[in-house]
């Protein structure tokens, strides 16, 4: 599989819009599209949890060809905290209860939006990758945080 | 290991990354920062679902290769 690509992202933006599903690009993915600077593999989404947005997200997965069995739209449709997808155009990893952020509907409020991508700000990021502990996390932090620096220099001009 | 320093010092030579950065299009953004690499184990199943992250760290930590860096410090 080729690596994810503009038109892919582009493709999530347009169809989980149609289906009005919550979601925010978050981890790595997500800084990348507020402009740093780094390599990442997958799309990690953050999503609302609720019952008629997993039905949605269940939705827009299929349409854009992701190919989930009735048990895996199941699992999704339960509430699970974690699901990763391999079986569609792309990988997404979908993050339902990330590290380090309480509510979706906190971060939902303090967004970015990135040419139409929702995007959770540069500071949920960064408490999700501190609060997850991770060694790749830990190690990626302090040049994600000099890029804070710069992007909080940025906005405020 | 030692556990990586959490400073935020942004160096000239950051800087100037940053600032090509923000000079390029989202477009060219996504597709330059997105890789393709096979992770063992990770990347060997279509679907995995975790009920809590707990249980998808723990997994991590007991089925992934060390290297791979998603064991929790």
């Amino acid at each position: 599989m080729a690596a994810f690509d503009y038109r892919q992202a582009e493709e999530i933006r347009r169809v989980f819009a149609g289906h009005g599903v919550r979601y925010l690009f978050i981890g790595a993915s997500g800084a990348v599209l507020l402009g740093y600077p780094d390599t990442t593999q997958d799309a990690d989404l953050f999503v609302d949890k609720s019952p008629s947005n997993c039905q949605a997200v269940v939705s827009a997965l299929r349409a854009l060809g992701f190919h989930l069995t009735s048990d895996q739209a199941t699992e999704i449709l339960r509430g699970k905290d974690f699901v990763q997808l391999k079986n569609g155009p792309f990988d997404i990893d979908l993050v339902f209860a990330p590290d380090g952020i309480e509510r979706f509907e906190d971060a939902w409020q303090r967004r970015i939006e990135v040419e139409g991508f929702p995007v959770c700000h540069l500071d949920d990021i960064i408490a999700s990758k501190r609060a997850a502990n991770r060694r790749k996390d830990l190690e990626s932090l302090p040049r994600l945080m000099s890029f804070r620096q710069y992007w909080t220099a940025r906005n405020r001009k | 290991m030692e556990e990586p320093a959490l400073s935020s010092e942004l160096t000239p030579e950051l800087l100037e990354e940053f600032e090509a950065a923000s000079r390029r299009s989202l477009a060219t953004r996504i597709n330059y920062s997105f890789i393709r690499t096979y992770k063992p184990v990770l990347d060997d199943a279509p679907f995995r679902s975790f009920n809590t992250m707990a249980e998808y760290r723990q997994w991590c930590e007991e089925n992934l290769p060390d290297w791979l860096g998603y064991g929790r410090v």
